[in-house]
């Protein structure tokens, strides 16, 4: 009598001798379908990608994941990832050769000595080049302005709260770290052509940073928005061409300043009125549309259209993801288009080709609002409201672009 | 229940950093501070009580309308009203402890919540636990009159851990600080 094992040896030997005969088979079947099959051993490679295109997208994959993945919005295609991290700000050469990432470790994990540095990748290998160490940065991530570089490329600014506001200055010819000064007061990052940097302060002015000198000097203009009843959303929108800085308030109040020594600020139009509603209110209560999400708004330079994300609801819902996104023609100071969107995304942005796309990111799905998990993003065409493509697990982060 | 001390908080701060600084430094820091006063993460305590808020009905938030004072793992808990982040409460802590193993910062940033039991407004000072990777669980986002990063200490998407041995943030807990 055989034993057990024995049995469960011999069925063994007999299903591999039959998957053996059937794969055998298969592969005679498949080789005499397909051709020839080659037999060459292969080698391992590498790829590469090309230098950004106006029409890709970079999403960092959110709070909870590392990672910033690329998009192109004409295919709806990964191209691949540059290795940022969670916390991290990337920040994109203007002349397309380098992808810096701003990231903050320990030496033991989570304790040890901190380290803060610039990584710098070359663009098409997205090989790891060397790193730049800064004094620090704030640990916040999903702003725009936290970490920028200048029009030429050659200088970055990053933005630190230790819990003393200051902003470091790295020269990317150099890779080396220039100098940090202090920015009591103020954030967010503009870049100011012939001066150096403005940013939002919480006094509500504008302030112009002024670093052609040895000296930092940093003037502000007259207050003219509240930080603490109808705060500028941070991430604020730059057009280099026109020397100015389009902003957006909780209640939708649109502000455009001229940048440069003596930043000059317009007087503001109600996003509601503009779209022939009732102006919102500061207050509760006050059912309206209002702007809302992490990236809410995002600016079309070439024609001069905004792009805003809105939904339903009271004053202070400013974090709320979005039911349609509003299109703004700000020399008209008009909405002209309301396209419904899905998902509820809270990050946006748009494409600067001629025919611009907009790109929108809601939060994926995890232990509630804030958990970080990568969630869908969306291509949209803002002329038809279509949506070219829907790309799950992309990211839950901010939305760059190149250019 | 131990209550907040506002000087004692500055004084630990300021021996924290006086301990890594030398005399001249910390002169420098304390200057830096001093000018730095709007972002300073004490001063929200006296900003807040000067601006009075208003606490008429109509100045409350959807959040406050519908919050509740039973249970305190639920993110619309009444104290949460502004918080960010994973609440300590379901992560092995508690309203205004830290779970196991996790540091406290010292400082954070800070809300204005309304009880809907008395109807009153407090102060909430929503501090980190560090030290530990992220809890996730039970993540909540108020946004009651919460700001951007030009307000830092009114801001809640900021890691908050000032002050501790590591800057790994863990989870948030909701510190009753006072009446508004």
């Amino acid at each position: 009598m055989k034993s057990a094992a024995q049995n469960f040896r011999l069925s063994a030997a007999l299903r591999f001798a039959a998957a053996t005969a059937l794969g055998a088979v298969a592969l005679v079947s498949a080789s005499a379908h397909a051709g020839t099959v080659s037999t060459e051993p292969e080698e391992s490679t590498v790829n590469s990608i090309p230098a950004p295109k106006p029409s890709w997208f970079f999403v960092q994959r959110g709070f909870v994941l590392p990672g910033t993945a690329i998009y192109d919005s004409a295919t709806g295609k990964y191209v691949a990832q540059i290795e940022t991290a969670t916390l991290g700000d990337l920040a994109i050469d203007p002349n397309g050769k380098y992808y810096y990432s701003a990231e903050t470790h320990w030496t033991r994990r989570i304790h040890g000595t901190r380290q803060d540095y610039i990584s710098v990748y070359d663009s098409t290998t997205l090989k790891f080049e060397g790193d730049i160490d800064i004094p620090g940065r704030i640990l916040v991530g999903g702003r725009e302005h936290n970490f920028i570089v200048s029009d030429d490329g050659k200088t970055g600014y990053i933005y630190n709260f230790s819990p003393v506001s200051s902003v470091n200055i790295v020269d990317f010819a150099k890779r080396k770290f220039v100098k940090s000064f202090e920015l009591p007061g103020c954030a967010d990052l503009i870049l100011n052509p012939g001066v150096g940097l403005a940013a939002l302060c919480s006094d509500g002015s504008l302030a112009a940073i002024d670093l052609t000198g040895g000296k930092v000097d940093i003037t502000r203009t007259d207050p003219f928005f509240s930080a603490t009843t109808d705060p500028i959303f941070d991430n604020v929108q730059y057009d280099k061409a026109k020397g100015q800085v389009v902003m957006m308030s909780y209640t939708g109040l649109v502000y455009t300043a001229k940048l440069g020594a003596k930043p000059t600020v317009g007087a503001p139009f109600s996003l509601q009125e503009a779209a022939g509603l009732r102006k919102a209110e500061a207050k509760p209560l006050d059912l309206n549309w209002y702007p809302g999400g992490g990236q809410p708004t995002a600016l079309h330079r070439a024609s001069g259209h905004l792009f805003v994300l809105m939904h339903a609801g009271e004053y202070w819902t400013h974090k709320d993801g979005a039911s349609e996104i509003w299109d703004v023609d700000l020399a008209a100071r008009k909405v002209v288009k309301r396209i419904a969107v899905e998902g509820h995304p809270t990050v946006l942005n748009v494409t600067q080709e001629a025919s611009p796309k907009l790109i929108v990111v809601a939060e994926g799905e995890g232990q509630g609002a804030g958990s970080g998990f990568a969630g869908t993003a969306q291509v949209i065409d803002p002329a038809t409201g279509e949506i070219k493509h829907s790309i799950k697990d992309a990211g839950s982060g901010l939305v760059q672009l190149a250019n | 229940m131990k209550l907040f001390n506002a000087d004692g908080l500055g004084e630990k701060v300021l021996r924290r950093f006086a301990g890594g600084t030398s005399r001249r430094g910390m002169l420098a820091r304390i200057g830096v501070a001093l000018v730095a006063a709007p972002v300073f993460p004490l001063l929200p305590v006296s900003r807040a009580e000067a601006a009075k808020p208003d606490r008429s009905p109509e100045s409350k938030t959807v959040f406050a309308r519908n919050a509740q004072t039973t249970d305190d793992t639920k993110c619309d808990y009444w104290r949460y009203c502004a918080i960010d982040g994973s609440l300590c409460t379901c992560s092995g802590g508690g309203i205004h402890s830290c779970p196991p193993g996790a540091e406290p910062s010292p400082v954070s940033w800070v809300g204005t919540c309304i009880n809907p039991d008395d109807g009153k407004a407090y102060l909430i000072a929503y501090r980190d636990c560090c030290g530990k990777s992220f809890a996730n669980k039970c993540n909540c986002d108020g946004s009651d009159r919460e700001t951007q990063l030009y307000t830092q200490q009114l801001n809640n998407d900021i890691i908050w851990c000032f002050g501790t041995k590591s800057m790994e943030y863990h989870c948030s807990t909701a510190v009753m600080v006072g009446a508004a």
